[in-house]
C-alpha cells in the first residue's frame, strides 16, 4: 500500500508541473511571480478544510464531514457578532475555534457514539449549520472587520501571503507529523485499515473518531477567521459548496474514501492543483465551465487510476516469484 | 465496509417499515394540523395544489433514489442531471421542435447521464459517492457551456397541462406521480430485477456469488433514475417555464434527505418509496407551510435537517432494540 500512496505522490506532482505548463501555454501572464501570490491566496481556506476531511476519512468507518463548509459559514458569522457586540476581536476568533469544536462535537456525538452513518448524519448537520446560519442574519453579511485584522490573508511577506507562511504550511507540517511519526497518529491508520484489528489491538476507534470530528470543526473554524479575515466580513453562505470542494481535494490527494490510506502531502499537492488550474483557466480567460469540468474528470480520473494500479500491483504480489 | 451484515433480512424489518410509513403518515398529519391552525390559507384547496404541484418534480426523483439508496448506492449528481436535461429542452424548445421530441430529449439526456454514471460506477470500483461527486461537476460544466450564463425564460406553455392541468378534478401531476411511484413499486417488489436490487443492497459479494449480474442491476438503476431526472426536468420546465443558471442545486440532498426520512438505511438494502414519497411531502409542506405562517423561509433547512436528525436518532434507537 505504501508503494502505491509513493507513486501518487509523483503522479500528483507531475499533475501540478503539469498543470503548470498548461498555464503557461494559456495565458502569458502566467509565469509572472504575481501569479503565485494569486494562486496562493486561495490555498490556505481550501487547504485547510481538505485536511481536515483528510483526517475524518482516514480514520474510516467509512468517515465523511460534509458539514465543513457550513460550519465555516457559522463560525466567521459568530466571531463576526461577537466582536459587534463588543467582545475584542481575538478573544472572539478563540470563540469561533471553541464553537467550531464545539460543531464538529455534534458530529462526532452522532457518528461516534449514536452510530449514524457519517454520510447521513454530516448531511444532517450540514442542513442544519447552514440553515442556521442564513435564518440567524436574514441573510445579509456582517461587516466591519478592522483592517488591521485584514493583515492576516491580505499581508505578504517575500511575496508570499500571510496565512499561507501563519496557518497553512506549519499545520500542513504539524499534522504530517502527528500521522506519520506519533502513536495516535498510526492509530488512525490503523483504524481506517481495518477496525475491528484495531479495537482488539486496543485502540479506542470511536473515541479517536470522535476526536477528529472535533478537530475537523475547529479546523473549519480556522478556516473561518481566514475568510472573515480576507473580505473583512461574515457571509452567511461563505463556505457553501466547500464541503464537496474539500471533498474532492482529500480524494485527488490519495485519501481513500473508505479510510486507512493518505497523506497531507497528497492533500497539499491536491489543493495547489485545483487552485492552479483555476487560476491558470482564469487567467486565460477561459469559462468557470471548463474549471467545473477539468476537477469533475480529475477527481473520477484519479481514482479509476489508482484502482488501475493497485489491481497491477495485487497480480505482481500473487505471481510466484 | 463490512456493514452488510448489520441490515436486517428484509422479511424482519417488514413491520418496522410500515411502522415508519405510519409514523411519517402521522407526523405529516400533525404538521398540517399545525399550519391549519396558524394559517387560513393552508388548507385552502388552492394552496394545497400548490404543495403538491411543487413536489411533482421532487417526488419523480425520489423514486429512482429510492431504488439506488436500497441498492446500497448514492447519486449526488442527480441535481445535474435534472440541469442539463432542463437546459436540452429549452434549447430544443427556442429550436421549434415538435413537443413529443422535446420531451423525448428530456428523457433520452437523463438516462443516458445516468448510464454514464451507472457505467462509470459498474466497470471502475469508484464508490459512488465519489463518481458522482465527480460528473455532478462535469455536469454542471455542460449546464455552463450549454447555457451560456443567461437564463432560459419565456418558453412556451405547451407542456404546462402536465402540471397545471386536471383529469377529473384531479391534478395531472397526481397522475404522474402514481405512475411513476406504481411503476417503481412493480419494478422493486413484484420482479427479479427488484430482487437483484434488494440482494446487491443487502451484500454485494453474496448477490454475485448466486450469480445475479451486478454490474448490469447497477447500470440499469443508474440509468433509471438518470430516466427520472430527465422526466423532472420535463415537469420542472413545464412548471416554471424557464430555466436557472442555479438550476438543481438543492435536488439531490433534499432527495437523500426525503428518502432517509421515509425509513431508508443509507448502508443499503432498506427502503420504502412510499415513504420516500412522505417524506417528499413532508419536505415540501414544510417549506409551504413556514412561508404561510409568517416565519422566514431561510429557517426551512433548520427544520429538515433537524427532523433529519431526530429521524436518525430514532433509528438507531430502535435498530439497538431490536438487536
Amino acid at each position: 500500500m505504501r508503494d502505491l500512496l509513493s507513486q501518487r505522490m509523483f503522479f500528483l506532482f507531475g499533475l501540478l508541473v503539469a498543470v503548470g505548463i498548461l498555464g503557461a501555454f494559456l495565458s502569458p501572464h502566467f509565469l509572472k511571480a504575481s501569479t503565485a501570490a494569486y494562486v496562493l491566496q486561495y490555498v490556505p481556506v481550501l487547504g485547510v478544510l481538505g485536511m481536515a476531511q483528510t483526517l475524518v476519512m482516514l480514520s474510516g468507518g467509512p468517515g465523511i464531514d460534509l458539514s465543513v463548509g457550513a460550519t465555516l459559514s457559522l463560525v466567521s458569522l459568530a466571531v463576526a457578532g461577537l466582536y459587534g457586540i463588543g467582545v475584542p476581536l481575538l478573544a472572539a476568533c478563540l470563540i469561533g475555534l471553541l464553537v467550531g469544536g464545539l460543531l464538529g462535537a455534534a458530529n462526532g456525538f452522532l457518528v461516534c457514539v449514536l452510530k449514524v452513518p457519517s454520510l447521513m448524519a454530516t448531511l444532517a448537520t450540514m442542513f442544519v449549520f447552514s440553515g442556521l446560519a442564513l435564518a440567524l442574519t436574514g441573510g445579509s453579511p456582517i461587516g466591519g472587520i478592522p483592517d488591521w485584522f485584514g493583515v492576516l490573508s491580505q499581508g505578504r511577506f517575500l511575496g508570499i501571503p500571510i496565512h499561507m507562511w501563519t496557518i497553512f504550511v506549519p499545520l500542513a507540517v504539524v499534522l504530517h507529523i502527528f500521522l506519520t511519526q506519533t502513536r495516535p497518529g498510526s492509530h488512525i491508520h490503523a483504524s481506517g485499515n481495518d477496525e475491528r484489528a484495531a479495537f482488539l489491538s486496543g485502540v479506542k476507534v470511536w473515541r479517536l473518531r470522535f476526536g477528529l470530528y472535533c478537530l475537523s470543526g475547529v479546523l473549519a473554524g480556522l478556516a473561518a477567521i481566514m475568510t472573515l479575515s480576507w473580505f473583512q466580513a461574515a457571509r452567511p453562505d461563505a463556505g457553501k459548496g466547500m464541503e464537496l470542494l474539500s471533498v474532492t481535494i482529500a480524494v485527488l490527494g490519495g485519501t481513500h474514501i473508505f479510510g486507512g490510506t493518505g497523506k497531507i502531502l497528497g492533500t497539499v499537492l491536491a489543493v495547489l492543483i485545483v487552485t492552479t488550474l483555476q487560476a491558470a483557466l482564469q487567467l486565460a480567460n477561459i469559462s468557470q465551465a471548463w474549471q467545473l469540468a477539468a476537477i469533475g474528470v480529475l477527481l473520477i480520473g484519479s481514482v479509476m487510476a489508482d484502482d488501475a494500479v493497485a489491481a497491477r500491483l495485487r497480480t505482481r504480489v500473487r505471481r510466484p516469484a | 465496509m463490512g456493514s452488510a451484515a448489520t441490515n436486517a433480512s428484509p422479511t424482519a424489518s417488514r413491520p418496522y417499515r410500515i411502522g415508519r410509513e405510519m409514523l411519517l403518515f402521522g407526523a405529516l398529519l400533525l404538521l398540517v394540523g399545525f399550519f391549519s391552525i396558524y394559517s387560513d390559507a393552508f388548507l385552502s384547496q388552492r394552496n394545497l395544489t400548490t404543495v403538491l404541484r411543487n413536489s411533482v418534480d421532487l417526488g419523480v426523483i425520489c423514486a429512482g433514489m429510492t431504488i439506488i439508496i436500497i441498492m446500497g448506492g448514492i447519486d449526488v449528481s442527480v441535481g445535474g442531471i435534472v440541469a442539463v436535461s432542463a437546459v436540452l429542452i429549452g434549447r430544443a424548445f427556442q429550436l421549434d421542435l415538435p413537443v413529443i421530441w422535446v420531451v423525448l430529449i428530456g428523457l433520452a439526456s437523463g438516462a443516458l447521464l445516468g448510464l454514464i454514471n451507472g457505467l462509470i460506477i459498474a466497470r471502475s470500483r469508484v464508490p459512488p459517492i465519489v463518481a458522482t461527486l465527480g460528473t455532478m461537476y462535469i455536469f454542471i460544466a455542460v449546464l455552463f457551456l450549454v447555457i451560456g450564463g443567461v437564463w432560459i425564460s419565456g418558453l412556451p406553455g405547451t407542456l404546462s397541462f402536465l402540471v397545471l392541468g386536471s383529469i377529473a378534478g384531479f391534478p395531472v401531476g397526481l397522475f404522474v406521480i402514481a405512475g411513476v411511484y406504481l411503476a417503481c413499486w412493480l419494478l422493486l417488489r413484484r420482479t427479479p430485477w427488484g430482487q437483484h436490487v434488494v440482494a446487491i443492497g443487502c451484500d454485494e459479494v453474496a448477490a454475485r456469488l448466486v450469480g445475479i449480474r451486478v454490474d448490469r442491476t447497477k447500470v440499469q438503476a443508474y440509468a433509471l433514475l438518470g430516466l427520472l431526472g430527465g422526466l423532472a426536468a420535463v415537469l420542472y420546465v413545464a412548471r416554471l417555464r424557464n430555466v436557472e443558471v442555479n438550476i438543481g442545486t438543492n435536488i439531490a440532498l433534499e432527495a437523500v434527505a426525503a428518502v432517509i426520512l421515509g425509513g431508508a438505511n443509507i448502508r443499503g438494502g432498506v427502503g420504502s418509496l412510499l415513504g420516500s414519497l412522505l417524506g417528499v411531502l413532508f419536505i415540501k409542506v414544510t417549506q409551504n407551510g413556514l412561508v404561510l405562517i409568517g416565519i422566514s423561509s431561510l429557517w426551512e433547512p433548520v427544520v429538515i435537517g433537524g427532523l433529519l436528525i431526530g429521524v436518525l436518532i430514532l433509528d438507531t434507537i430502535e435498530t439497538r432494540r431490536t438487536g
